[in-house]
C-alpha cells in the first residue's frame, strides 16, 4: 500500500504553496514596517528588507494619544470577554447538564441572538446609549461587546461541560460536595482550557468591534480599530508607518493566539486525539 | 479520560455536541466533545432543584434582553418613524408608518442589494466551505512537519484583525506600489500594471472575497481536520476494502459522519459573511459607485450616512428578515437534533 | 498537575480582568460643580475643521482665552472632513455637544434648519458683525436669522514646485489655460510623472471650472433645485478636468483628502496641485527642503484677461444649541471675531477674512494674494438645507459624475446617473 513518489510529495508542495498564500500578507505587513522609505516605494518590491528601520513603529507608537487607545481596547476586551464567560458558563451549565421547560426556547434564543446584525442596529443602539447619558465611555461598549460575544461563548461552552464525564461530578457529589463546590473543583479545573479556546473568538470580536465605537465614542474613550481605519487621515499615504500600525494592533491576538490555542491543546485532549 | 473519548463511536446522533465544539475556536474541540453524557433523565432530576437551571440561565436572558432585545425592538419602532436630522437633533417622533419600507421595497437599489448580497454570501462561503474542507483532508495526509508548517499558517492568517488585514490587502493591492501588480506585470500580464484593483465592481468584489476567503479557511480547515482525526483509522481501512475511491469515501463514509461539523460550520459562515461590515466598509466604503454595497453596508450608509436613521433602521429590520429566512433551514435542523437529545 | 495549573491560570485571567473592569468606569468624570461666575474646571470644546486653524493662531487665541477666564479650558478638536455630517448631526442630538463648531459655508443651512445651532441675531453686534462684508455672511444667514459667524473664506489656486518649473525651463506662471498645458507637457516630458496632481473626486475644484464654463451644479426649476450636471458646460469642464487629471497618477476615485495631497506634494516630485494654503504649508512643515520651492497661482483662465473662476469655500462658526457654557462660547467666538485673531488668521493661514478692513492682511502671503484675486471671480452652492444631502457620502458629484467621466463614461450617461441621485437628495428634508 506504499504510495508512489508522486502520490508523496504533491501533498507537501500544495500545502508548502498553501503556507505561502496564508503566510505572505502577514509577512509583506511586518517586513513593510521595517523598510525604509524608499524600499516600500520602490518599483521592484523588497522582499527582504536587509535595511530595516525602526522609523515607523516608532512614528506609529508617538501618534496622538496612541498608549490611551492601547489601554481602552484591552480594557474594554478583556472586561467583555471575562463578564461573557461569567454569565455564559451559568447559562450553558443548565443547558448541558439540565432539563426544564423552556430549553429548548433558550436555546433558539441563543442561536438567534447568534444572528443578530449588530452592524445595522448602530443607531438605535446609539440612541439608547445617549439617552442613558453614556456616551464617550468605555461601560456600554463593554457591555454591548460582552453580548456580542455572548451567544457564541454559551453556545460552544455548552459542548465543553457536555463533554466533562458527569460521573466525575457525581463521584463528588457523594463525597458530600455541594453541587457549587462540584462545579468548583471538579467541572471548572477540567473546563479552563474549554473557556481558554472560547475567550479566544471573544477577545477576537471585541478586539476588532468598530462600527459601534466609530458611532458611539466619538469624543473620547476611542479604542484601536476606530484610529487604524482612518490610517489614511492619520499617515496620509505614508504605508510604513500604516503596516506598523497594524503589526502593533495584529501582535496582541496572534499571542492570545498562540498562547491560548496551545494551552486548550495541551490541556483538553493530551492524549484523545491522535496526531 | 482519554479511553472514554477514544472509544465513543463517531455516529451522527452522538456528534450532537459536535454542533457546538467545532466553533470552539479550538480545532480539537471536535475532538473532545463527541457524547453528552448517556445516563440522564434518572438522576439528573433529583440533583437538581426545580428552579436552578432558571436561576442560571437569567443573568444571559436578562442580559440578551436588556443588551440586544431592547436595542432591536427600538429599531422596529425608528423604522417605523421619519428620523432625519432634524427630528434627532430636535428629539421629535415623527411617524411615518409603513413609509420607509414601502420606499426600499419599491426601489431597484433595495432589490440590487439584496441580490447582490445573496450571491456574495453564497459565492463566498462555497469558497470557504470546498476549501476548508480539502485543506483540512490535506492536513491529515501530510506528515508531521509540513501540518505543522501549514497550520502555523493558517493560524497566522485567522488570528489577523479585520482591520488590520483591510490595511494590508489594500497595501497589497495598491495601484502603485502594490506587491500583486507588480507580481501580474513580472508574469507576463503587463496591462495589470498601474491597475486599480477598487476601480471597479468585479473586481472590488475579487479583492473583498479573497480577503473573506483567507480569513475564514483556517477556521474551516483546521476543525475538518481535527474532525478527521476522531475518525478512526479502521473505518477508512473498511471503505477501502469495499472497494470505495476517495470520493465514495468521502460522500458516503466522511460526510454522514461529520454532517453535524459541517451543518454548524456552514451555519456560521452563513451568518458571518452575510454580515461583513468591516471588511466591505474598511476597504472601499461599498464603492466604487455603491456597487459593492451589500445590506449591511447599504444600511449603513443610508442611515448613519446619510442620516436618514428611519430609513436605515427599515433596511436593517429587512436585512434581518432575509437573514432568517436564509437560516431557517438551519434552524429547523439544529432544534430537530435538540430533540433527539 | 498540569490541570492545575491551567485552572490557575484561568483563574487568574478572571481575577485580573474583573479587578480591570473596576478601574475602567470613570473614564468619563467631569466636575462640572462650578457655579456660573466662577469658570474653574469649566471646558469649553470646540471643534474645528482639519486644515482651518494654524499653529500661531491657536496658541495665541488659546492663551487670550485662557487669560479671560482663569480655570478655565480651552479644548481645540481638529475633525476630518470625512464624514464630518454623520458626525455633527449626532453630536448635536445629545446632551453636551461641543460648544462651538466650525461648519462649512456649504454645509451651514443644513444645520439651521436642524435646530441644532443657536440662533446669534440678538448678539450679531456684539459679536463685531456690524462689518461683515454681507456677500460672505450669506450661508450664515437662514430665514432671515444669524445662526452662525462668517470665519474665513478661501479659494483653490495652483501649487506650485518652483524647482520642478524651473527645471523645465519656465520662469513665468502661465497666463493662460493653452499655456498651462503647454508648460505642462515640458515638465512631463522631463520625466516628473505627476506635473499636475489633481485626484478625481475633488468637487470644489470641478465646481470652479464648472462655473467658469457658465453653468452651476443645480438650477432652479420652478420652487426647487435639480441636479445640472447633463449640460454641455458640464462636460465642457469635466473634460477640462480629466485632461489636468491625465498630468499625474493621481487616483480617480479618491478625493483630495485621501491620500492628503499635501502630503504626496510634500515628496518633492509633483509639478504642481489644485489647493489651498494650509495644504501648502502643511507640505513644508512636512519636508522642510521645500520652503523656498513653493510658488502659487490663481488657475488660468482661457484668455489672459482674468483668471478662471473658482468655488469660494468657506466656514463659518457656530454655537450649538445644546450647549453648556453658552456664555463662555459667545465670548470665544467674539474673541475669534475680534480684528486682533481674524486678522492673525488671515495672515498666517493666508485665507480671505470676513471683513473688508483685514484684507491688507493678505499682504505677504503669496497663497493669500492668488487666492483672493481667485476669489474675486467665485461662486458657491445653493444656500438651501437640502444642499447637505447632496455632499453626504457617497457624494453623487463626484462617484457618479466626476469619477464615472473619468473613468470612460460619456459625460451625459454619467450625468443623468448623477442627476437623478441629486434630484432625489434635494427633494429629501
Amino acid at each position: 500500500m506504499r504510495r508512489s513518489l508522486f502520490g508523496r510529495t504533491w501533498p507537501n508542495v500544495v500545502a508548502l504553496v498553501l503556507f505561502v498564500f496564508f503566510v505572505f500578507p502577514v509577512y509583506w505587513m511586518v517586513t513593510t514596517a521595517f523598510k525604509p522609505d524608499l524600499d516600500i516605494i520602490s518599483t521592484t518590491p523588497v522582499f527582504i528588507p536587509f535595511h530595516g528601520t525602526m522609523g515607523h513603529f516608532d512614528k506609529a507608537v508617538h501618534a496622538a494619544g496612541f498608549w490611551t487607545l492601547v489601554r481602552n481596547s484591552f480594557t474594554v476586551t478583556i472586561c467583555s470577554v471575562v463578564l461573557s464567560l461569567l454569565v455564559a458558563m451559568a447559562a450553558a451549565f443548565a443547558v448541558a447538564r439540565m432539563r426544564f421547560r423552556g430549553r429548548k426556547a433558550f436555546i433558539l434564543i441563543v442561536m438567534m441572538a447568534q444572528m443578530a446584525p449588530w452592524e445595522v442596529m448602530t443607531i438605535s443602539v446609539y440612541m439608547i446609549v445617549r439617552d442613558q447619558d453614556m456616551l464617550n465611555s468605555l461601560v456600554p461598549l463593554t457591555l454591548f461587546y460582552m453580548m456580542m460575544v455572548l451567544p457564541f461563548t454559551i453556545w460552544t461552552l455548552r459542548g465543553f461541560i457536555a463533554a466533562v464525564p458527569k460521573e466525575l461530578e457525581e463521584s463528588a457529589l457523594i463525597d458530600g460536595c455541594t453541587r457549587l463546590q462540584a462545579f468548583w473543583r471538579i467541572v471548572l479545573p477540567l473546563l479552563a482550557p474549554g473557556l481558554m479556546a472560547t475567550s479566544l473568538f471573544g477577545f477576537i470580536t471585541a478586539w476588532n468591534e468598530f462600527p459601534l465605537v466609530l458611532i458611539l465614542n466619538k469624543e473620547s474613550a476611542q479604542t484601536l480599530p476606530l484610529w487604524l481605519t482612518q490610517f489614511q487621515t492619520n499617515f496620509g499615504d505614508d504605508w510604513g508607518a500604516t503596516m506598523a500600525a497594524s503589526s502593533l494592533f495584529t501582535v496582541p491576538v496572534v499571542v492570545v493566539f498562540l498562547f491560548l490555542q496551545r494551552r486548550a491543546v495541551g490541556g483538553l485532549t493530551a492524549g484523545a486525539v491522535k496526531g | 479520560m482519554a479511553a472514554q473519548y477514544r472509544g465513543t463511536p463517531t455516529r451522527a446522533p452522538d456528534q450532537q455536541s459536535a454542533v457546538a465544539a467545532p466553533t470552539a475556536g479550538a480545532p480539537v474541540a471536535v475532538g473532545t466533545a463527541p457524547a453528552p453524557g448517556r445516563p440522564r433523565a434518572s438522576r439528573g432530576s433529583a440533583l437538581a432543584g426545580r428552579t436552578t437551571p432558571y436561576l442560571l440561565i437569567l443573568p444571559a436572558l436578562v442580559a440578551t434582553a436588556v443588551l440586544l432585545g431592547y436595542p432591536l425592538v427600538r429599531n422596529v419602532i425608528i423604522s417605523f418613524q421619519t428620523l432625519n436630522a432634524f427630528q434627532l437633533i430636535q428629539h421629535t417622533t415623527q411617524w411615518t408608518g409603513f413609509g420607509n419600507y414601502k420606499e426600499q421595497l419599491t426601489s431597484a437599489e433595495f432589490w440590487h442589494t439584496t441580490e447582490r448580497s445573496i450571491f456574495f454570501t453564497l459565492a463566498n462561503v462555497a469558497l470557504i466551505m470546498v476549501g476548508g474542507t480539502l485543506i483540512g483532508l490535506l492536513l491529515n495526509r501530510l506528515g508531521k512537519r509540513m501540518r505543522l508548517t501549514l497550520s502555523i499558517g493558517l493560524v497566522l492568517a485567522w488570528a489577523m484583525p479585520y482591520v488590520a488585514a483591510t490595511t494590508v490587502y489594500q497595501w497589497l493591492f495598491d495601484t502603485r506600489y502594490g506587491v500583486v501588480n507588480w507580481g501580474l506585470d513580472k508574469l507576463g500580464w503587463h496591462s495589470m500594471a498601474g491597475y486599480n484593483w477598487l476601480g471597479s465592481q468585479f473586481s472590488t468584489f475579487a479583492v473583498i472575497t479573497l480577503m473573506i476567503v483567507w480569513q475564514s479557511l483556517p477556521f474551516v480547515a483546521l476543525n475538518f481536520y481535527a474532525g478527521l482525526t476522531t475518525v478512526s483509522a479502521e473505518i477508512f481501512e473498511a471503505a477501502r476494502m469495499d472497494g470505495a475511491g476517495a470520493w465514495r469515501t468521502f460522500s458516503s463514509v466522511l460526510f454522514p459522519m461529520l454532517r453535524p461539523f459541517f451543518l454548524s460550520t456552514t451555519f456560521l459562515e452563513i451568518i458571518w459573511v452575510f454580515k461583513a461590515f468591516t471588511q466591505v466598509y474598511a476597504l472601499n466604503a461599498g464603492g466604487p459607485a455603491g456597487l459593492t454595497e451589500t445590506l449591511p453596508v447599504y444600511a449603513f450608509v443610508e442611515g448613519v450616512g446619510n442620516q436618514h436613521y428611519g430609513t436605515g433602521a427599515a433596511i436593517s429590520v429587512l436585512t434581518i428578515l432575509i437573514l432568517l429566512a436564509l437560516m431557517s433551514y438551519y434552524f429547523r435542523i439544529i432544534l430537530k437534533q435538540e430533540d433527539e437529545l | 498537575m498540569k490541570r492545575k495549573l491551567i485552572a490557575a491560570i484561568g483563574a487568574a485571567a478572571v481575577l485580573t480582568g474583573v479587578a480591570a473592569c473596576g478601574g475602567s468606569s470613570d473614564s468619563k468624570n467631569k466636575s462640572d460643580s462650578a457655579g456660573p461666575a466662577d469658570f474653574k474646571g469649566k471646558t469649553l470644546n470646540v471643534w474645528l475643521m482639519s486644515g482651518s486653524n494654524p499653529p500661531g493662531w491657536t496658541k495665541d487665541i488659546t492663551a487670550a482665552f485662557q487669560q479671560k477666564y482663569p480655570g478655565a479650558k480651552l479644548k481645540i478638536t481638529v475633525q476630518q472632513w470625512d464624514g464630518i455630517q454623520q458626525k455633527l448631526t449626532t453630536a448635536l442630538s445629545e446632551s453636551t455637544p461641543p460648544d462651538v463648531i466650525e461648519v462649512g459655508n456649504t454645509q451651514t443651512p443644513y444645520y439651521a434648519a436642524t435646530g441644532g445651532l443657536k440662533d446669534l441675531t440678538s448678539v450679531k453686534s456684539a459679536i463685531g458683525g456690524d462689518d461683515w462684508v454681507p456677500a460672505l455672511n450669506g450661508s450664515a444667514v437662514y430665514n432671515g436669522k444669524q445662526f452662525a459667524a462668517p470665519w474665513y473664506f478661501a479659494s483653490r489656486v495652483v501649487v506650485y514646485n518652483k524647482k520642478i518649473w524651473s527645471a523645465a525651463g519656465i520662469t513665468t506662471p502661465p497666463k493662460t489655460q493653452d499655456e498651462l498645458f503647454s508648460d505642462l507637457d515640458k515638465i512631463k516630458s522631463k520625466g516628473t510623472k505627476d506635473a499636475f496632481y489633481l485626484p478625481g473626486q475633488d468637487w470644489y475644484g470641478f465646481d470652479g471650472f464648472l462655473l467658469d464654463a457658465g453653468a452651476d451644479l443645480v438650477k432652479k426649476q420652478g420652487d426647487k433645485y435639480v441636479g445640472n450636471l447633463d449640460t454641455p458646460q458640464a462636460a465642457q469642464a469635466i473634460d477640462l478636468y480629466k485632461r489636468l487629471n491625465s498630468y499625474g497618477t493621481a487616483p480617480k476615485d479618491k478625493d483630495e483628502a485621501t491620500p492628503q495631497q499635501s502630503d504626496v506634494f510634500a515628496k518633492g516630485d509633483v509639478g504642481a496641485f489644485l489647493g489651498l494654503g494650509w495644504e501648502a504649508s502643511g507640505a513644508i512643515t512636512k519636508n522642510p527642503a521645500l520652503k523656498d520651492q513653493v510658488g502659487f497661482f490663481p488657475f488660468p483662465g482661457k484668455t489672459a484677461a482674468k483668471p478662471a473662476a473658482v468655488f469660494v469655500g468657506g466656514s463659518n462658526l457656530a454655537i450649538t444649541q445644546g450647549s453648556k457654557n453658552p456664555e463662555l462660547a459667545q465670548d470665544f467666538l467674539t474673541l475669534a471675531m475680534s480684528d486682533q485673531f481674524e486678522g492673525e488668521l488671515a495672515k498666517e493661514g493666508g485665507v480671505v477674512p470676513n471683513k473688508a478692513s483685514l484684507d491688507s492682511q493678505l499682504a505677504g502671503n503669496e497663497f493669500g494674494t492668488a487666492s483672493s484675486a481667485a476669489a474675486a471671480n467665485g461662486g458657491t452652492t445653493p444656500l438651501i438645507p437640502a444642499w447637505g444631502n447632496v455632499e453626504n457620502a457617497p457624494n453623487p458629484i463626484t462617484t457618479l459624475f466626476m469619477t464615472g467621466v473619468l473613468q470612460g463614461q460619456s459625460p451625459s450617461d454619467a450625468a443623468k446617473k448623477a442627476d437623478a441621485e441629486i434630484d432625489k437628495r434635494l427633494s429629501q428634508q
